[in-house]
């Protein structure tokens, strides 16, 4: 019981971190119809910005992961006006998002590696007490990540369901042409958006790399939110969190059972099949409703 | 130059082309301080197209757009922003969004939540229905009220001038009328300046100070509504009337 409870935790906390991830793609999606490929560069100047900070500077945690935030954002609103918005202005076909993306996460991922050598790091706060509840003991960190996670969607529920910010970026997300009639800047949308994903997959990146390890390929992980967002339903947010809480706990349970080797098998056979039975996934959002 | 006077709407030389194909030959127009102008023409003439260039909607290839005396940004939203809104075509109500929300979205380029809380009860007054409504997603209303939804969320906006597309599209000769009154009234008595574009060649000459007739993207003839009634090139091919 008490290894079951330890494995239902560890796997809340990595399903949380491909939350952050997940509702990322899915807010880009819902927004642009495209899959941001690039989200993995962003997770990984999260990570490498938090690392040094703490390093270098010797500044607290949270005041790293603050300043993680900002680079992030700063890099991906960068991504979005260098590499985005002059394809959208053209109406370009999508495809040639998702190429410019896949072509900024491999720039993005190749100066840092670069920069600062592509060496596995570990993360010093990684080492710290664990908090003992009912016999079942909790890394501090996965307890950060999962109230961290938790806090940042539910502010970012907030920001889309109570604010005109919000209620423009769902206008934009319906139809464009019309959100630009109703006096909406739909490219100060796009840089809220892509700030606010890039928040999310910096705060992602800190918690997986305290998790296992800082390096400039940590991003690939990514493809395990892509999957977790499609479970979920692509473009739906509420799906996006379901799916990843469930795919995390999912693989954890696999390591911990049967074997770490089988939990990438299971999870992309739960992706087959998800595709198969429920091709808009578990919380498929119709079509009218993207959000 | 005081309130009232000067150059309102006006629009000169526009050429627009989509891909290669042009769907407007240097058209002009313009609309004056509390007019209502309306612009008909047959299916594919270029009516949509023209209010949509106006809007900032499309870029157009050349020509001038000019509103009390300064160049129309070409940007919807910088549009928008001047007091010129479109009711669009078909009237694009965010389906998935509440009504009441639709409404909002109107407002979204005014920082004073007060002005937005009275323009709300002011489109709830015009349109009670809208009201009573407030609630549910705008994709559940009827035609007609889909259509009273638009125009409302245009009017949230404080436009200084209404462009309207085809607002009697698919809806019942009943509620045409009533959207008719209604927009005589909103030029009646707030004295908003209106550019309708109309299949419905008849109600709208009725309704308007002054008119025009799109033909293949030209304008031919312009006109009093009153006189382009009479005229019996109108009357043949526009209203259905032999001369």
């Amino acid at each position: 019981m008490i290894l079951f409870m330890q494995q239902l935790v560890n796997g809340l906390s990595i399903g949380a971190v491909y939350a952050l991830l997940a509702v990322g793609y899915a807010l880009v999606y819902s927004v642009y119809n495209f899959t941001n490929w690039a989200f993995d560069a962003f997770m990984v100047v999260g990570a490498f910005a938090a690392y040094y900070c703490i390093t270098l500077f010797g500044l607290p945690l949270p005041v790293a992961i603050g300043l993680a935030m900002l680079v992030t954002a700063g890099v991906a609103v960068s991504v979005e006006v260098g590499a985005y918005r002059p394809l959208r202005v053209r109406q370009a076909p999508r495809l040639f998002m998702m190429i410019s993306a896949m072509g900024a996460s491999m720039a993005i991922v190749n100066i840092v590696n670069l920069a600062f050598g592509g060496s596995f790091r570990k993360f010093p706060e990684i080492s710290s007490a664990s908090v003992e509840l009912g016999g079942v003991y909790i890394g501090r960190m996965d307890l950060f990540a999962i109230v961290f996670s938790f806090v940042s969607l539910s502010a970012l529920w907030l920001l889309l369901g109570k604010t005109r910010i919000g209620l423009g970026i769902r206008a934009s997300a319906i139809d464009t042409v019309t959100a630009g009639l109703m006096g909406i800047n739909n490219n100060s949308v796009a840089i809220i958006v892509f700030g606010v994903s890039g928040v999310l997959s910096a705060i992602a990146g800190v918690f997986f790399g305290a998790k296992y390890a800082v390096y400039p390929y940590l991003g690939l992980v990514t493809t395990k939110a892509m999957i977790a967002s499609i479970i979920g339903g692509i473009g739906s947010l509420p799906g996006a969190v379901v799916g990843s809480l469930l795919l995390g706990v999912i693989e954890t349970f696999v390591s911990a059972y049967i074997s770490s080797v089988y939990r990438d098998l299971i999870s992309f056979t739960i992706l087959v099949l998800v595709l198969l039975f429920f091709p808009n996934g578990i919380m498929g959002a119709k079509t009218v409703d993207k959000l | 130059m005081s309130e009232g006077e000067g150059e309102f709407l006006k629009v000169s030389g526009l050429d627009v082309a989509y891909g290669g194909i042009r769907a407007l030959h240097s058209v002009s127009l313009r609309v004056d301080r509390r007019e209502i102008v309306a612009v008909i023409g047959a299916n594919g003439a270029g009516k949509s197209t023209l209010l949509k260039a106006i809007a900032g909607v499309l870029r157009p290839e050349s020509g001038e757009l000019s509103f009390e005396g300064s160049s129309l940004p070409r940007q919807s939203y910088q549009a928008v922003r001047r007091g010129v809104t479109l009711v669009p075509e078909g009237r694009r109500i965010f389906a998935s969004l509440s009504v009441q929300e639709n409404l909002a979205l109107g407002a979204y380029a005014c920082p004073d939540r007060s002005a937005v809380r009275a323009a709300l009860e002011r489109v709830y007054g015009l349109f009670p229905v809208l009201a009573a409504r407030k609630g549910q997603q705008g994709g559940t209303l009827s035609g007609g009220e889909q259509q009273m939804l638009a125009i409302g969320r245009a009017l949230m906006s404080g436009p200084r001038i209404l462009l309207l597309d085809e607002p009697s599209l698919g809806l019942a000769p009943l509620i045409v009328d009533l959207l008719f009154d209604t927009i005589a009234a909103l030029n009646d008595e707030s004295g908003l300046a209106i550019l309708l574009v109309e299949q419905n060649a008849t109600m709208a000459l009725e309704l308007c100070d002054r008119a025009y007739v799109l033909e293949s993207g030209a304008m031919r003839l312009e006109g009093k509504g009153e006189e382009l009634l009479a005229d019996p090139r109108v009357r043949e091919s526009y209203l259905g009337v032999g001369a």
